[in-house]
């Protein structure tokens, strides 16, 4: 009866220690495992695969068992598994919205059935994601489904969906990719990290028991995420999204490896980032410290926290740390070298003067490490900016709320926060404020599939999670072709894409010599910073119509500057007040419609009735914008828990904007109004073929409201300004209709920090038709110049 | 071992911090959270299982407060407090030596001369209720006499109601005023300060309210009279234990625990002994700083030790009856 240790019961009455924890059991995962003689195959076309000669990667668990061994797939099992993918796709989307819901609905029941088998394989993987947790996403995801058509009306799905995610991302994030896209009718093919590969596997058999058309859902392993890159390659594929960690052999790879391939790719580096745990003096102290404790010292902890107390109450925490860390035990680290790593971390900062809490000294070696308060550390200690893979807590102090956000958002991260205060107007402030993409007041690392997550500067490009996360799975039913098409890299060296020198202008004998236009800098008109010009041909060819300014890297960055400076307190103006400045801008049009339409006929050689339509709808297009400032708004969210959620739309900061050849006018001020109207600065490009209708609409801009610097216009060579915005990390998001090559540098080059791109590829005589109006095109538009901030208030 | 507060009594150090008091915030839903993250925790099993039980019981105040308590039932109850566990079952487990009886006996007034001649042999304090239990709605002289009494009968525990009106009311200074006059009557028996969180409306006026009971001299803080509709919770529990340490960092002073009322299975039992482990320390596990007021708790302790013994479920009718 009491077993075989040796404690007895005295023993125990008197140190009062807790037991060992009950060993779970496994049976059942094994017994699955077995079945499978714990070699896993890949899972293409509704059925296992084991192609033969393959290489296997195993999978060990943490007392070093050999859990099982997976396929690490080549080329052939790739187009093998992007045909079943196609065809998956056909029968998936066909189907109706209620089919599919029906599908994930069922698999919730099956789940029921198999629960069990389910949770003992993610804790044999250490891939925790409680069945709970997976029934909840299902559930939601099967209502989105359902309503696909009614609520999200005039979208398609995109077709075959790769999902990748790295070694250490979570189950949890990977159906949070997985099932918004087979919700909205696509079909997928996963790439899991190593751990979450057996729970995907099983979770893609029982899927396609529940009903899943064979091939919507394909699985394949690999050795690592350079698999992912391989996938992307094939033609079949519309879309790649990754989740993971931001490490240059992961995301940053998948980025330079899929660059030229044409197909867009979006990021949620949700693994990794730093993230500020603040405490105000007007928290509940001991709640705050009970979950910085619980947040900090975990074994498998996504972010990297730092605590950032208020001075006046620092002692009262740093007490109470030491209190309740008195216990703790030490937390098991991955491996030997990340041993190494927390070593070297905390002797570097104890030679800085920080001061240690630890709850009991470290063991001398070990893949271990105590849960250790790193006190005394300033912002830019090595242990808060790079941070070390274990169980250390750096703390910072500040005096006000202001120093707070600033702290906070001091790190080329985005990713969350955590504030802690009972003072409601102070704690909605502070959410306003910090610039990353979750919010958590009075609670931390709260996840629910209908809480938006977008990480914001360097933590991502893309939306995962609620309403918001659908549309990176969709797009406008009436664009005819996807923006860019599929190629294969084109061989180009990097460093001298837009270096191509400009053509000289030399006296030449012409009678009227042609006129010369200026950009538009910081609201004011100037020449280019090097002082040259570009000529501007007539659209018959030969000639010069016009000298416009051969901008450069300088007056980038004297724009960026001035762009920078107007924008937040453009964000902060009321949406009536951004709409009567939109619609000033479209009188300031129309009064001067006369000249802009004599820019668009000559530069493009329209008639001057059709210049003149693309004027008028040009002024409708910008009251449009206008219209919609007031119209673009988040909500509250149906979280399962009680309490409030909000999801906050807000703008991207400065976004450049090359801008197309088709339109040249039209285009502009939709693009101009959609990053406008959300509350962005523009840096503009104009297309270096037809420069004249955005220059000559400078004078228009001058007339308006619009604060000085928001909305900035450098002509000269498209290449080479390209790669100005691209290398200036104060520009969140670049939008470029260009050369193929442009697409590709772009692609390569914006990966560190992370910028969203929209790349057009065009081509001559075809490409987007502006004129078209259709709410869906416009929606896209605002939707890709807006970020999402989720705020999740808990009450009791 | 009450030394220390007598001194501090005799040389007047408590003092009302009304600063600190309003300082106080609570957040409802973190202390839920913690709540059920505790009670979330996977219950130990086997001998360590039984070594905690056994733990519980000799934390236990044996109680009986009702209105048809006659000698004989409180008899019954002393014997029981004496030898809570049969003898067989601890002699097996080798803790029939080990001093196992309840931490102490709790009455009415009325019936605390009843009890402490019943345990005159036994080392076994007797606990008694006072100043106009439950609802403490009686004029302050008649609650002053009251728990005089009890002391004068022999109790060695005086288990005080607070005036939820002043608490209610936010009359901190009244009621720490109260409290230190109950003080100054309990003489040298232990003081243990009943908050009736059931009736104080906000996690922020229990912690108050606990603060205050503690800066006016009580040796323990206690939950709930067992009579309101809301009793003994672990979230409570969550906020009167922060508040004993948030008490202990500043003052060193260690001030007891007693939930009570609603305790009645062997599970709780463990609930409320890992709680104490995590928010105080194992310092408070002891019947020095943790009590549980129950009645019919130890009877279902008791079978789960005899089934720990025997790897039998008891019928109720195998054990002696309290």
């Amino acid at each position: 009866m009491a077993g075989s240790t040796t404690k007895t019961v005295y023993d125990i009455f008197q140190s009062m220690e807790q037991g060992p924890a009950p060993a779970s059991s496994t049976a059942t995962a094994q017994a699955w495992l077995d079945h499978h003689s714990r070699a896993l195959g890949l899972f293409i076309d509704g059925k296992f695969v084991c192609p033969a000669d393959r290489q296997r990667r195993s999978l060990v668990d943490c007392k070093g068992g050999n859990v099982c061994t997976t396929v690490c797939a080549v080329e052939d099992d790739i187009s093998q598994c992007a045909s079943s993918a196609v065809n998956g796709f056909k029968a998936w989307s066909s189907q109706t919205c209620y089919q599919r819901a029906q599908v994930l609905l069922k698999l919730v029941s099956i789940l029921g059935l198999h629960n069990k088998c389910v949770s003992e394989l993610c804790e044999l993987c250490e891939a925790s994601c409680s069945p709970s947790t997976l029934v909840r996403l299902l559930q939601y995801y099967s209502s989105w489904a359902q309503l696909r058509d009614t609520l999200i009306t005039n979208w398609k799905p995109l077709g075959v969906v790769a999902v990748v995610v790295s070694d250490d991302c979570s189950l949890y994030s990977l159906f949070l990719k997985v099932l918004p896209a087979l919700a909205m009718g696509n079909s997928v093919i996963v790439v899991p990290g190593q751990y979450t590969a057996p729970p995907v596997l099983l979770l893609a058999q029982l899927f396609t028991g529940a009903g899943l058309p064979a091939g919507a859902l394909n699985v394949l392993t690999g050795g690592d995420v350079s698999l992912g890159a391989n996938v992307a390659q094939n033609p079949s594929i519309s879309y790649v999204t990754y989740s993971g960690n931001k490490q240059v052999c992961d995301a940053v790879m998948l980025c330079k490896a899929t660059a030229g391939m044409g197909i867009p790719i979006s990021v949620s580096p949700c693994i990794g980032a730093t993230c500020p745990f603040i405490i105000f003096d007007s928290a509940d102290i001991d709640s705050a410290v009970d979950g910085a404790i619980e947040a900090a010292f975990r074994k498998k902890k996504e972010a990297h926290w730092v605590l950032c107390v208020q001075e006046n109450v620092l002692d009262s925490v740093v007490s109470r740390l030491r209190l309740r860390m008195e216990r703790m035990k030490c937390v098991g680290l991955r491996s030997d070298e990340d041993r190494v790593l927390v070593d070297a971390a905390v002797h570097e900062a104890q030679q800085q003067g920080a001061t240690l809490i630890q709850s009991c000294s470290a063991p001398p070696s070990g893949a271990q490490y105590p849960p250790t308060v790193v006190c005394g550390t300033a912002p830019a200690s090595p242990c808060v900016v790079s941070p070390a893979p274990g169980p250390l807590l750096p703390v910072l102090t500040f005096r006000s709320y202001t120093e707070a956000v600033t702290l906070g958002n001091h790190s080329p991260h985005g990713q969350a926060a955590s504030i802690w205060t009972e003072d409601l107007t102070l704690a909605q402030e502070t959410a306003k404020n910090l610039s990353v993409g979750s919010v958590w007041v009075n609670s931390h690392s709260v996840w629910d599939p209908c809480l938006p997550v977008a990480g914001h500067k360097d933590s991502g490009t893309c939306t995962d999670g609620g309403q918001e996360g659908m549309y990176q799975f969709l797009r406008p039913s009436s664009s005819l072709s996807p923006p860019l098409p599929r190629s294969s890299p084109l061989p180009m060296d990097y460093t001298k894409f837009g270096t191509g020198a400009s053509p000289v202008i030399i006296p030449d004998d012409s009678v009227s010599a042609p006129k010369s236009y200026l950009q538009f800098v910081g609201g004011k008109t100037c020449k280019s910073v090097s002082g040259c010009s570009i000529p501007v041909q007539p659209p018959e060819g030969d000639g010069v119509l016009a000298y416009c300014p051969d901008g450069g890297r300088k007056d980038i960055r004297n724009a960026v500057e001035a762009a920078i400076k107007v924008q937040p307190g453009w964000m902060k103006k009321s949406p009536s007040a951004r709409a009567q400045s939109l619609y000033s801008v479209a009188k300031g049009l129309e009064a001067k419609r006369r000249d802009v339409a004599a820019s668009v006929h000559i530069q493009t050689g329209l008639s001057v009735v059709e210049a003149e339509k693309e004027v008028e709808l040009s002024i409708t297009r910008l009251s449009d914008w206008a219209a919609y400032c007031d119209k673009i708004q988040g909500g509250s969210l149906p979280m399962p828990q009680s309490g409030c959620a909000l999801s906050v739309p807000e703008a991207l900061g400065v976004i450049g904007v090359v801008l197309p050849d088709n339109n040249p006018l039209l285009s502009m001020v939709t693009l101009l109004g959609a990053a406008v109207a959300t509350g962005n600065a523009v840096v503009m490009v104009p297309s270096q073929k037809y420069p004249l209708p955005a220059l000559s609409f400078i004078q228009v801009l001058q007339a308006s409201d619009l604060p000085a610097g928001l909305v900035n216009v450098i002509s000269g060579s498209r290449d080479q300004l390209t790669v100005a915005l691209a290398n200036h990390s104060v520009i969140k998001a670049i939008w470029y209709w260009g050369s193929a090559e442009g697409c590709q540098y772009l692609q390569y080059t914006c990966t560190s920090p992370l910028k969203t791109l929209c790349l057009f590829c065009q081509k001559d005589k075809e490409g987007k038709d502006w004129t078209q109006s259709h709410p869906s095109l416009l929606e896209n538009l605002w939707r890709n110049a807006v970020q999402w901030k989720s705020v999740w208030i808990p009450t009791a | 071992k009450c030394s220390h507060c007598r001194l501090f009594v005799f040389l007047s150090m408590w003092a009302l911090d009304l600063e600190w008091i309003s300082n106080i915030r609570v957040n409802t839903q973190a202390v839920l959270k913690r709540a059920q993250h505790i009670q979330g925790q996977k219950i130990c099993r086997n001998q360590w299982q039984a070594a905690w039980l056994l733990k519980g019981v000799t934390c236990i105040d044996l109680t009986t407060l009702a209105g048809d308590d006659t000698p004989s039932n409180v008899h019954r109850l002393c014997l029981k407090a004496i030898q809570p566990v049969r003898y067989d079952l601890l002699k097996k487990m080798d803790m029939h030596n080990k001093g196992v009886t309840t931490a102490a006996v709790c009455v009415y007034p009325s019936r605390v001369a009843d009890a402490v001649m019943l345990l005159k042999n036994s080392n076994l304090p007797v606990a008694s209720v006072a100043t106009g239990f439950p609802a403490g709605q009686t004029p302050l002289e008649t609650r002053l006499q009251e728990v005089r009494r009890a002391v004068a009968d022999g109790a060695t525990e005086i288990d005080i109601v607070i005036n939820r009106t002043l608490a209610l009311t936010g009359q901190w200074k009244a009621m720490f005023d109260e409290i230190r006059q109950f003080r100054e009557a309990c003489g040298d028996a232990h003081m243990k300060t009943i908050l009736a969180v059931g009736e104080l409306g906000t996690f922020t006026n229990v912690y108050k309210a606990s603060m205050v009971a503690m800066m006016a001299g009580s040796d323990f803080i206690k939950t709930s009279t067992g009579k309101e509709a809301v009793n003994a919770t672990y979230p409570v529990a969550i906020v009167m234990a922060r508040a004993i340490r948030n008490y202990f960092l500043r003052t060193g002073h260690k001030v007891g625990f007693k939930p009570a009322g609603g305790i009645r299975t062997a599970q709780e039992c463990l609930v409320w002994l890992a709680l104490i482990k995590e928010e105080l320390g194992n310092d408070w596990l002891s019947p020095h700083l943790f009590r549980l007021g129950a009645s019919s708790l130890l009877a279902d302790i008791e079978r789960q030790i005899y089934h720990y013994v025997t790897g039998q479920y008891a019928a109720y009718n195998e054990l002696p009856i309290a």
